[in-house]
């Protein structure tokens, strides 16, 4: 399993499994974990997030669209993406794979 | 003042009756009444096949010994070192519903048969049927079943959720002597999802109040709300509930408050207060999860969901007052 480490996460590829699924309301994203029943809040830019990572091809990769689209520096935005993944990880709502060769 | 007593039971039927409650068409066995829950027409009953309800101890036993994995408990209710409710699953028997001094009552996986095993000298148990039983069955047949009243006002359904103790079901009464509307239920309310455009069927005509609100009804509400009994340190009566489903109108969440205006529009809904509505914490299965989700994603969408505040001394007369020219209102 790939490391969970900073420079790991922003250059893997990361994706939703598929015992998870994810709903957006108008203020929060709520993400079901269907093996443990639990329910879990996002606000709504770690829920756009989410949804950028499901399509990107690594974590990385969301970073400059959203410094644009929030007008923040991308060292930022990595920061949070990081911790956002790994609390994503931790509660078994993403998984981690090799990056995507091409 | 004086408690009606319920109406004595009638001769045993000789075959099964059909029933209609929370969306099921119900089959019940000869020896079983349920409360709220009379007879109807075979022709009115909707197209999919009958739910069968009936008295079997030893089946019940047998399906339950026959298990092949250990039970699993999926819910308990205590009452401090008191048990007072459990649901255990076991597949393929199913889940089985006990409450000590009522009875047993096995619900098999698909929802479609329920099996029961009143303790003996129970002369109430039949209750756990519409107050526990057919809600879950209805759950496992694909409803979501939210804890609260609701009405019918206008031909939409009109919805009330809340912590228990919110005051729900006395307003849902307080409608009721109001008038210009019908029961659709109280406590629980089963919704088909109905393709993101929750349709709202109708429960047992059972409506249940404190002692103490019993003492303040006058002879005309009572008149309302039918006949009376006493059950678990509650007054229970038996209002007409209306026939049909109705597609879903409004949602108000209630809440205890000191401020603030008494009832106002959410725009934007908090999903986990929707989740948090459900009456059915026993279902875990992914597919039922899912629509209990999805559910919580068309009652948001609807842009229909209402903060209804029940400050100090305001009683449900006035609620009611408020509930209605607000939607007239609206």
């Amino acid at each position: 399993m790939a490391s969970s480490s900073t420079s790991n996460l922003l250059t893997a590829r990361v994706r939703l499994p598929q015992h998870v699924v994810h709903r957006s309301f108008v203020a929060e994203t709520v993400v079901l974990n269907l093996r443990t029943g639990k329910y879990h809040g996002l606000n709504p830019t770690a829920g756009k997030m989410l949804e950028a990572l499901a399509a990107a091809p690594t974590a990385g990769a969301i970073v400059p669209e959203l410094a644009r689209e929030y007008d923040v520096e991308p060292a930022k935005i990595e920061s949070d993406l990081v911790a956002l993944c790994q609390g994503l990880l931790e509660r078994g709502l993403i998984e981690v794979v090799d990056a995507d060769p091409a | 003042m004086q408690i009606l007593p319920e109406a004595p039971a009638g001769p045993a039927r000789e075959r099964a009756a059909r029933s209609l409650a929370f969306g099921l068409p119900i089959e019940v066995d000869p020896g079983i009444e349920i409360p709220g829950i009379p007879d109807v027409d075979a022709p009115s009953l909707a197209s999919r096949p009958p739910t069968r309800v009936r008295l079997d101890p030893t089946e019940l036993e047998r399906r339950w010994n026959g298990a092949e994995l250990p039970p699993e408990r999926v819910r308990e209710m205590r009452d401090g070192e008191t048990v007072l409710l459990t649901v255990e699953l076991a597949p393929p028997a199913g889940y089985l519903l006990h409450v000590p001094g009522f009875g047993r009552i096995l619900i098999a996986p698909e929802g479609t048969e329920l099996i029961c095993d009143p303790e003996p000298g129970s002369s109430q148990w039949s209750i756990l049927l519409p107050a526990q039983a057919l809600p879950l069955a209805a759950t496992l047949q694909g409803f979501e079943v939210l804890h609260a009243s609701g009405v019918v006002l206008g031909g939409r359904a009109v919805l009330f959720a809340g912590p228990p103790g919110a005051g729900k079901s006395s307003l849902a009464a307080a409608l009721l002597y109001r008038g210009g509307v019908e029961l659709l239920g109280d406590d629980t309310v089963a919704l088909h999802p109905h393709g993101g455009a929750p349709i709202a069927h109708p429960g047992a005509a059972l409506l249940h109040l404190r002692p103490a609100e019993h003492e303040r009804l006058s002879t005309r509400e009572l008149a309302v709300l039918g006949p009376a009994a006493t059950i678990l340190g509650k007054q229970r009566y038996s209002p007409h509930v209306t026939g049909s489903p109705a597609p879903l109108g409004d949602l108000f969440l209630l809440e205890r408050a000191t401020h603030g205006p008494p009832v106002e529009h959410i725009e934007s809904v908090d999903p986990f207060a929707l989740l948090a509505s459900t009456f059915n914490l026993s279902v875990r299965t992914q597919e039922r999860l899912v629509r209990h989700l999805d559910l919580a994603v068309a009652l948001a969408a609807t842009g229909r969901v209402h903060r209804l505040r029940v400050q100090p001394g305001m009683d449900a007369t006035q609620l009611a007052e408020i509930v209605h020219e607000y939607l007239l209102e609206q």
